[in-house]
């Protein structure tokens, strides 16, 4: 290794070395300055890849459905490797297959109703194409000022999956426990689920995430009392993911 | 995706295809995320937002080409879109945003930054274990030798060596980074 390869790693090492041209000196500084960023060396949650995983076969899913649904030309096959040729076209939010021709026999009356449908959906979130997935972060309250996370909210046959992953809660148990709550913009809050631990949660609403966009977790008590303690230690907003 | 058949997995939504894909690349896209964010919440969303957006974009995926910088340019431009939410939300007024702020500008990470990002870290996950710790000590704690030897009990001489080793072989890896 000829001496200039040596004095290089050397000064990429932190040492101080004079026989380097500006040039080299610079070049290196900005390969120390990617050594030094956080971003080298943050590891992800471990469960991201169960999330990412959970996200991807829920997109599947309702690809599948979509293909398979009431309307859908006959003909058309569930999802697979002939299927994933096809490039779905979205109509009203709901992904359709292009096979038009297949319309004419016979399944006019189910793919209008099918398309009641899609109109329902478009209708129920504010007249404009309703996207299948929404996301948010969530901080920690007063009460929780180091809790920190994220979730998705994704729509499924049975309502809305959310799949919530958030640190800085201490596990309840005893009689206590964690609520989660979405509310509108009028103020109506909705339950959609109880836990003891927020590392990661699977919750479900069957309220409409395009409407209630706003989320809670609350601490609470297993004392018979429904409502809300109002003892918010985690809150975000949901936000549509393109 | 080199693997024609990894590929037809992965856009089916194969759990074990999707895993495969996210364990060769994952963490490299977090690492362009928190480059641009610097949160490990967002930055962890703008990861698995990336890994939809590959998915949904699969089918038009060119094989010729190598899979990590497209990657990672779904993951810039993702954490850009994120980044530019929560300065939104924030709803700081104007002029307490500092000038350098992504909302503020076009393009907050250049691209050839957020691949340098990327290539840096896949070189570093290569290194031994011993090397990466000496490496990670030094640069983003910014520690003496002397304080990594007496850190990880060790004699100074051998943190000097480990360190050696690990330069030498980052600077092999990276070396084109400087052309």
């Amino acid at each position: 290794m000829s001496i200039s390869d040596n004095d290089r790693i050397a000064y990429l090492s932190g040492e101080t070395v004079d026989a380097l041209t500006p040039r080299e000196r610079a070049e290196l500084d900005e390969l120390r300055a990617l050594l030094e960023t956080p971003a080298t060396w943050e590891e992800p949650d471990p469960a991201l890849e169960d999330r990412i995983v959970a996200a991807i076969a829920g997109e599947a899913r309702r690809e599948r459905t979509a293909a398979t649904a009431p309307g859908a030309p006959a003909g058309s096959a569930p999802a697979g490797p002939a299927a994933a040729k096809r490039k779905p076209r979205r109509v009203l939010g709901v992904s359709w297959p292009l096979r038009r021709p297949a319309l004419a026999f016979g399944g006019l009356a189910t793919a209008a109703a099918a398309i009641a449908v899609a109109i329902v959906i478009a209708v129920g979130s504010g007249g404009s194409p309703a996207p299948l997935q929404f996301a948010m972060v969530v901080s920690g309250t007063s009460l929780a000022p180091g809790a920190h996370g994220s979730g998705t909210l994704t729509k499924m046959t049975s309502g809305w999956e959310i799949q919530l992953t958030a640190t800085g809660l201490p596990h309840l148990s005893g009689g206590r426990y964690y609520q989660a709550w979405l509310k509108n913009a009028a103020g109506i809050l909705v339950p959609v689920g109880t836990f003891n631990d927020a590392e990661h949660v699977i919750l479900w609403s069957g309220a409409p995430v395009t409407q209630f966009r706003s989320f809670s977790v609350t601490e609470q008590l297993a004392n018979g009392n429904p409502a809300s303690s109002g003892r918010r230690v985690l809150i975000g907003t949901a936000h549509p993911v393109h | 995706m080199q693997d024609g058949d990894l590929r037809g997995r992965f856009r089916q939504g194969d759990p074990d295809a999707v895993r495969e894909v996210y364990r060769a690349h994952g963490r490299l896209v977090y690492a362009v995320a928190y480059k641009v964010l610097g949160d490990r919440g967002l930055a962890e969303e703008a990861t698995q937002q990336t890994f939809v957006k590959a998915w949904r974009a699969a089918q038009s995926f060119d094989e010729q080409r190598e899979l990590g910088p497209w990657l990672a340019a779904i993951a810039r431009r993702v954490a850009i879109d994120v980044y530019r939410r929560e300065a939104v939300r924030a709803a700081d007024p104007l002029d307490s945003v500092a000038a350098g702020e992504p909302a503020l500008v076009s393009s907050p990470q250049s691209a050839e930054t957020i691949y340098d990002v990327w290539e840096v870290r896949d070189a570093v996950a290569q290194l031994a274990p011993d090397e990466q710790e000496v490496v990670r000590l030094q640069h983003l704690d910014g520690f003496t030798h002397v304080q990594i030897a007496e850190q990880l009990g060790v004699a100074v001489g051998t943190v000097k060596s480990r360190s050696f080793r690990a330069h030498k072989r980052l600077a092999a890896m990276l070396g084109h980074l400087r052309e």
